[in-house]
């Protein structure tokens, strides 16, 4: 594992470091248990999250997902493509999906993919660009928790009383009226 | 028409509700314009040229008197007395204050409208057919399909932040009268060979500054698959669609760019995947079908047998009255009724606009002769479509006293025309005013009767709101060096034949263009077969030499640029 940390912190992106941010999900705030790659060396009682692109490496050098990854959460980019993925679902703890800017929306997409037609059961995790006005979109398409840097969301968000759902109309997307049913929890 | 459940009144409730939290916040500076930016474009709210514009959605064009009186009100508390009906089965209200906003939304909100999707890179309001539910050539209504897409569209969790706005057209007749090639995504539903009920998919059509046809990408999905395949291809735009670059952002860029034949394998991989999903389960049940047909009510038409004499005499006796039921009456699916389309193409007038007075006594017609009904076409018009055939002349006749009875419809001065630059912040040149002198230039009596069927159509700028590519005659306005130009297209279409225009040659000046415009009508009546020849036929058979020639002096393209 260390040998390993050491080997990424040299290549490629992640998100920036950011001493604001906050994980929040249904419930409210909680604590981070995952650090991105480039803060591993301060604190290394965190598990790890690496990007795609490295984390491909990792894979094709070792030739499979090795037991040490269910450790090991992945950040996918906007323009990643989930499709190397797939294979590995089961033992990948963590997906951190990208919102590059709040209006990029294709990190929604690859949500309800993972989670309906992959049946991804690990944490899903919405990271970058993330305003108040999203949150419920990304809860809606299978998001577990939200990194939160802006803060006044962070505000908005701590004073919530966590019933911001007031009814949609994708309610099981079959057009069947769901009541006080929420239209997440067909994601299982 | 459809009615809203106690679901649909409590989503709309909250989405007021939602707003109101949003401008309040903009206006104590918690948001930026910037961040405030998408959620007010969401709730069709725009920042124009001098004030913010509210666009309200008429969802497939359907609305009740009661609506349109709501209209009516609003444009006469919150607005400066008028309206302006788009080409997208929408109306605009130019000059509503911000503040005032949440309280208009709650009084849409009252008879069951809103202004949800209207704008904004989401799936905007779903268009259909003005005559849908009442044309003759109708396999089916297309209207619970629609209502059904609008439902399914609306704060779609996974869509609502979208490359670029993304629209739906959807018909049920032969007859295309909805543009349906013009649109992201064009349905017409038909019949397959063992008589069960589909959608034909046409993707990829749009105007802006790279006008496409839709291509057909599936002939038949049967109707239970509706939301499986729209999933797959607006997913498959969400994920791949381009971010990099506005205006090569639509549907349409990444059907050309990736290949029509690779795209169709992408969405029909991901339509499978779809279909497959328990978890998702997408499938349209005939139970939900059926469930939303409940809340259409369609009206059980009586039978008015002698109304066809009456009218037969009538038009023998009144020649103005003949001639708009010639040029503004359809027939019927019920052999007693008529579809009537009210023009809101006064000669001289600002096409698409209608002002209070005029939306209350549309809404009174509609009351007493039209079951409560109305619809607004594409072509920014009024229709009523449930006119006994014995009600024609009294409906005529406050039509001519409300100064609604032009008699024009489908004629030269029916022109399809953008706010242009008197309201829009995007615009680069008038429409209107150019509209209205084209309408009076034709208006001598005989004159239009003479030209025949034809489509004129002006935007103000090249996103196309005016639909200049899909007009026989389009007219589009450019800025050159300080000055507005404009440039002439001919051969566009929006109907079962799509086509695009060709540009004639170099723009006219303002005080030009009209000129123009007769000069290719002067060539056109020269030219053509005979009167039952229309301008689009003959400009099909002769193509685009004669009218440059006429215009500039050579039939050479490269010179009259």
């Amino acid at each position: 594992m260390a040998l390993l940390t050491r080997q990424l912190l040299n290549r490629g992106r992640c998100p920036i470091p950011n001493d604001n941010k906050k994980i929040w999900g249904i419930g409210g705030f909680r604590e981070n248990l995952y650090i991105n790659v480039e803060r591993r060396e301060k604190e290394d009682h965190r598990k790890l999250i690496l990007p795609l692109t490295q984390w491909k490496q990792q894979v094709m050098q070792t030739c499979s997902a090795t037991c040490e990854n269910d450790q090991i959460g992945i950040f996918v980019a906007a323009g990643d493509d989930i499709e190397p993925l797939l294979p590995f679902l089961s033992v990948i703890p963590l997906l951190a999906l990208d919102f590059p800017v709040f209006d990029d929306g294709r990190s929604y997409s690859k949500a309800v993919q993972l989670r309906t037609c992959h049946f991804y059961l690990g944490e899903l995790r919405a990271v970058g660009d993330i305003l108040i006005d999203q949150v419920s979109n990304m809860i809606r398409c299978g998001f577990d928790t939200l990194e939160v840097t802006h803060s006044l969301t962070q505000v908005r968000l701590a004073a919530h009383s966590g019933e911001f759902f007031t009814g949609f109309y994708q309610s099981g997307a079959k057009l069947v009226r769901s009541g006080q049913r929420r239209v997440w929890y067909t994601f299982g | 028409m459809y009615r809203y459940d106690e679901f649909d009144k409590a989503f709309v409730a909250a989405r007021v509700a939602e707003f109101s939290d949003q401008v309040k916040r903009r206006l104590a500076g918690e948001l930026t314009e910037d961040e405030f930016r998408p959620l007010r474009l969401r709730n069709g709210v725009y920042l124009q040229l001098h004030a913010y514009m509210l666009r309200v959605a008429i969802p497939y064009g359907t609305l009740s008197s009661r609506q349109m009186r709501k209209l009516a009100h609003i444009a006469r508390c919150y607005d400066r007395g008028y309206g302006h009906f788009t080409t997208r089965q929408n109306i605009q209200f130019n000059w509503p204050r911000l503040v005032d906003i949440p309280e208009i939304l709650s009084e849409l909100a009252d008879v069951e409208m809103h202004a949800i999707q209207t704008s904004g890179n989401c799936i905007r309001n779903i268009t259909s057919d003005h005559f849908a539910g009442v044309a003759a050539d109708e396999i089916t209504d297309p209207r619970p399909y629609a209502e059904i897409l609008r439902q399914w569209s609306s704060l779609h969790p996974e869509f609502s932040y979208l490359p670029r706005k993304f629209k739906f057209a959807i018909i049920g007749a032969q007859t295309d009268r909805a543009a349906i090639q013009l649109h992201d995504i064009g349905l017409r539903l038909n019949r397959n060979a063992v008589g069960e009920l589909g959608f034909s998919f046409y993707i990829g059509g749009g105007q802006g500054r790279t006008p496409m046809v839709a291509k057909l990408l599936h002939e038949f999905i049967p109707v239970e698959n509706l939301l499986h395949y729209a999933t797959a291809i607006v997913r498959i735009y969400n994920l791949y669609g381009r971010r990099d670059n506005k205006y090569k952002a639509r549907i349409k860029i990444l059907v050309h760019e990736t290949g029509f034949g690779q795209l169709r394998e992408d969405i029909d991989v991901e339509f499978a995947a779809l279909k497959r999903s328990e978890r998702y389960d997408l499938t349209l049940l005939q139970a939900d079908i059926e469930a939303i047909n409940a809340y259409f009510c369609t009206p059980d038409l009586e039978n008015h047998p002698n109304g066809r004499d009456t009218l037969v005499s009538l038009r023998l006796k009144d020649q103005a009255f003949d001639c708009w039921v010639d040029k503004n009456v359809t027939r019927h699916k019920h052999p007693d009724y008529a579809i009537v389309t009210i023009s809101l193409k006064a000669i001289g007038g600002i096409p698409g606009n209608a002002t209070a007075a005029q939306m209350d006594i549309v809404a009174d017609l509609a009351e007493r002769y039209s079951y409560n009904e109305l619809r607004v076409s594409y072509h920014q018009n009024l229709v009523l479509p449930y006119v006994a055939l014995q009600d024609l002349y009294a409906v005529y006749n406050v039509l001519v006293a409300s100064s609604l009875a032009s008699a024009n419809i489908g004629q030269i001065s029916d022109i399809i025309a953008c706010p242009g630059l008197d309201y829009c912040s995007l615009a680069n040149a008038r429409s209107i005013s150019i509209a209205q002198q084209i309408s009076t230039r034709f208006s001598r009596p005989g004159y239009q009767e003479k030209i025949g069927e034809i489509q004129l159509n002006i935007s103000g700028c090249i996103n196309a709101c005016g639909h200049h590519h899909a007009g026989h005659i389009g007219i589009l306005g450019v800025e050159k060096k300080g000055t507005e130009l404009y440039q002439l297209t001919l051969g566009g279409s929006a109907g079962n034949r799509c086509s695009i225009g060709e540009i004639t040659g170099h723009g006219f000046a303002a005080d030009e263009i009209v000129d123009a415009v007769e000069t290719i009508i002067h060539t056109y009546l020269s030219l053509r077969i005979d009167h039952g020849e229309p301008f689009i036929d003959a400009y099909r058979r002769i193509g685009m030499m004669p009218f440059r020639q006429a215009l500039y002096g050579t039939a050479d393209k490269t010179a009259a640029e």
